[in-house]
C-alpha cells in the first residue's frame, strides 16, 4: 500500500485557505479513501471481471464484451464495481464539501489577500465583458458546485481556493507540494528531446490556478509568459498565488482561449494540461486552430491529457472511463475518443508536423532538467502527450 | 434555470449539482445509483460521511492526548472522569449538531 502525502505538506503560499486541524484530518481521510479505491476496491473490480462477469456475459452473449459499452453493461450489478464506484463517488462528494466548508470560512480573508496582490499589477488583465462558453458555466465539473466561473461573492476567489487545497487531497500530493508534476513533466519533456528549444513566448491555455505554468518560468526566465483561462475568480487566485511565490512577471488573461485577443503568429509555445477533457466538442478543433493562428514557424503547441481509449482493452477503457460516467466530466469520454494528433493535423499544422508522445514528471523538489529514466517505484505522474510543430504557414496545410 | 444568474447567487452550503435533475428525479442532485434502492445509496453516503468523521476525531484526540502527554500534563484516568461545565457543554452542543449535519448530508 502506498499512502498519500498528508495535506500538512502542501506547498505555503498566502492565497492557501488556512485549514484547521480537523479540516486537514478530513483531507487527509479523502486522500486515504482515494488510495483505498485506487489500491485495494480496483484490482476487485478487475479479479471481479475476470473471474465471474466476463464468463457470465460470454455464456449469455456467445461472446467477450466488444467496447466499453458492452463491459459496462456486464458490469452493472457486480457487487465489486458498486462498492468501487460507490466508495469512490462518494469520496469526491465528501471532498468537495470539505473544500467548501473550508473556503466558506476563508472566502473574505482570501478576496482581500489576492486583491492587496493585484493592486497596481499590470499582470492580470480580466473582461468583465468575456462571454463565457456555456459548457463551461453549466457544468459543475468534477462536482464542484458552480464550476470556474461561480462567484458568491463580488472578486470571489473561494471556488479558486477549494480547488487549490481540495486538488492536493484529491491526488494524495502526488503533483509535488505546488500540483505542478504536469508543468515538471511538460519541461522535462523538452530538455529531453529539444534540448535546444529557446521560446520567447509561451501561452498557456486553460491555465487554471498556473499551477503548471510557473514550472515554466523556472527554465524559461526570459520568455513572456501568458496564461490565458475564461474562469475571472482561477485567474484572480492564480495571479495572486503567482506573486505570492515570487513569479511577478507571469501574465494571466482572461480570455477564450478558441479566440484569445493575442496577435497572430506571436508564441513559440501554446500548450494546454489537462484542459482538453473539459472542453466540448465544438470548442476542441477551435483551440487547435488558435494555437496555430498564434504560433510563428518553428513553434510548438503541446496538450498533456490522459492516454486516449484506443489500443487499450474494452475493460481498462471502461474502468478509465469512470470519470466520465460519475464524476461530472461530461467531455471526457468524448475527448479520450477522439483522434487529437488528426485534429491538430486539420487544423493547419498538417499531418507530417504532428507527433504523440508520453512525459512523465521528476519527482518533486528535483531540478525539471534531471535525468527521466530514474527509478521512480510506479509513483510519478505520467501523461500523454499531443502535439505539432509549426511550419512556415502555409507550407504544412496538407490537412 | 440561467446558468450565470444560477452561479452569481450559488450559497457556500447549499448541495445543488443539477437544480433541475433533482427536481424531476426527486434524487439528490446529480447523485447516480449504484444500487436497486436509492436509500441503499444514500445509506452509503452517510456510512462514508461517517467514516470518514470518526477518522478526524480519533486523528485530533490522538493530537491532543500526544500533547497532553509531551507535556505530562494529563493522564488517562482524567479524561474519563471529566465532566464540560455549562459553556463547554453548550459548545459541545454546537459542535454535535454541526456533526449531524455533516454526516447526514446524504439525506438532505
Ligand atoms: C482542469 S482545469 C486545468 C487547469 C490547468 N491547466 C492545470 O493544469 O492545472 C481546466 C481549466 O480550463 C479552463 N477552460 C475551459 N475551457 C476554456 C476555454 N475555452 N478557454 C479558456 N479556458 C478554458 C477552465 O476554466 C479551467 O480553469
Amino acid at each position: 500500500m502506498i499512502y498519500p502525502a498528508p495535506w500538512h505538506t502542501i506547498g505555503r503560499h498566502a492565497l492557501l485557505p488556512a485549514a484547521q486541524h480537523d479540516e486537514m484530518a478530513r483531507f487527509d481521510m479523502v486522500a486515504h479513501l482515494n488510495a483505498h479505491v485506487a489500491q485495494r476496491l480496483a484490482p476487485k473490480v478487475r479479479e471481479a471481471y475476470e473471474s465471474r462477469v466476463l464468463n457470465a456475459w460470454r455464456m449469455r452473449q456467445g461472446h467477450e464484451p466488444a467496447d466499453r459499452h458492452e463491459v459496462a453493461a456486464a458490469m452493472k450489478q457486480d457487487p465489486a464495481y458498486r462498492a468501487f464506484s460507490l466508495v469512490r463517488r462518494n469520496t469526491m462528494e465528501i471532498r468537495q464539501h470539505a473544500g467548501r466548508t473550508l473556503v466558506a470560512r476563508e472566502a473574505e480573508r482570501l478576496r482581500a489577500v489576492a486583491q492587496a496582490a493585484t493592486e497596481g499589477a499590470a499582470t492580470l488583465r480580466l473582461d468583465p465583458k468575456l462571454n463565457l462558453p456555456r459548457y463551461v458555466t453549466a457544468v459543475d465539473t468534477h462536482l464542484m458546485q458552480g464550476g470556474y466561473t461561480a462567484e458568491r461573492i463580488p472578486a470571489d476567489v473561494s471556488n479558486a481556493a477549494n480547488y487549490d487545497a481540495g486538488m492536493y487531497a484529491t491526488i494524495g500530493g502526488s503533483g509535488g507540494p505546488w500540483n505542478d508534476a504536469a508543468g515538471r513533466a511538460l519541461v522535462a519533456w523538452l530538455k529531453r528531446h529539444h534540448p535546444r528549444f529557446s521560446p520567447q513566448c509561451i501561452v498557456d491555455l486553460g491555465c487554471g490556478l498556473g499551477h503548471n505554468t510557473l514550472p515554466l518560468r523556472e527554465v524559461f526566465p526570459d520568455a513572456a509568459i501568458i496564461a490565458v483561462d475564461v474562469a475571472a475568480p482561477m485567474l484572480r487566485y492564480g495571479h495572486a498565488r503567482a506573486r505570492a511565490r515570487g513569479f511577478d512577471d507571469v501574465q494571466f488573461l482572461q480570455a477564450d482561449a478558441t479566440a484569445t485577443p493575442l496577435a497572430d503568429s506571436s508564441a513559440d509555445l501554446v500548450f494546454t494540461t489537462m484542459v482538453l477533457h473539459e472542453t466540448s466538442r465544438q470548442a476542441l478543433p477551435k483551440i487547435f486552430a488558435e494555437a496555430h493562428r498564434l504560433l510563428r514557424a518553428g513553434g510548438l503547441t503541446l496538450h498533456l491529457e490522459q492516454p486516449p481509449y484506443r489500443g487499450l482493452s474494452a475493460f481498462e477503457q471502461f474502468m478509465r472511463d469512470w470519470d466520465g460516467r460519475f464524476n461530472n466530466e461530461p467531455f471526457w469520454s468524448a475527448l479520450h475518443e477522439t483522434d487529437c494528433a488528426a485534429l491538430l493535423a486539420k487544423s493547419g499544422f498538417g499531418s507530417a508536423n504532428v507527433f504523440e508522445s508520453r512525459c512523465t514528471a521528476p519527482p518533486a523538489g528535483q531540478s525539471a532538467d534531471g535525468d527521466e529514466q530514474q527509478e521512480d517505484f510506479g509513483r510519478a505522474p505520467a501523461w500523454y502527450a499531443v502535439g505539432a510543430w509549426q511550419a512556415a504557414k502555409g507550407i504544412a496545410a496538407d490537412g | 434555470m440561467d446558468s450565470m444568474e444560477m452561479n452569481h447567487s450559488l450559497p457556500f452550503d447549499a448541495d445543488p449539482i443539477q437544480p433541475a435533475a433533482a427536481a424531476a428525479t426527486g434524487r439528490r442532485p446529480d447523485s447516480p445509483q449504484f444500487t436497486d434502492d436509492p436509500m441503499l445509496d444514500r445509506l452509503y453516503g452517510v456510512t462514508l460521511a461517517l467514516i470518514t468523521e470518526l477518522a478526524v476525531t480519533r486523528t485530533r484526540l490522538d493530537t491532543v492526548e500526544k500533547l497532553l502527554a509531551r507535556r505530562e500534563l494529563v493522564a488517562g484516568e482524567e479524561i474519563e472522569g471529566f465532566t464540560p461545565d455549562d459553556s463547554e457543554a453548550a459548545a459541545r452542543s454546537r459542535l454535535q449538531a454541526e456533526y449531524l449535519d455533516r454526516v447526514l448530508r446524504s439525506l438532505d
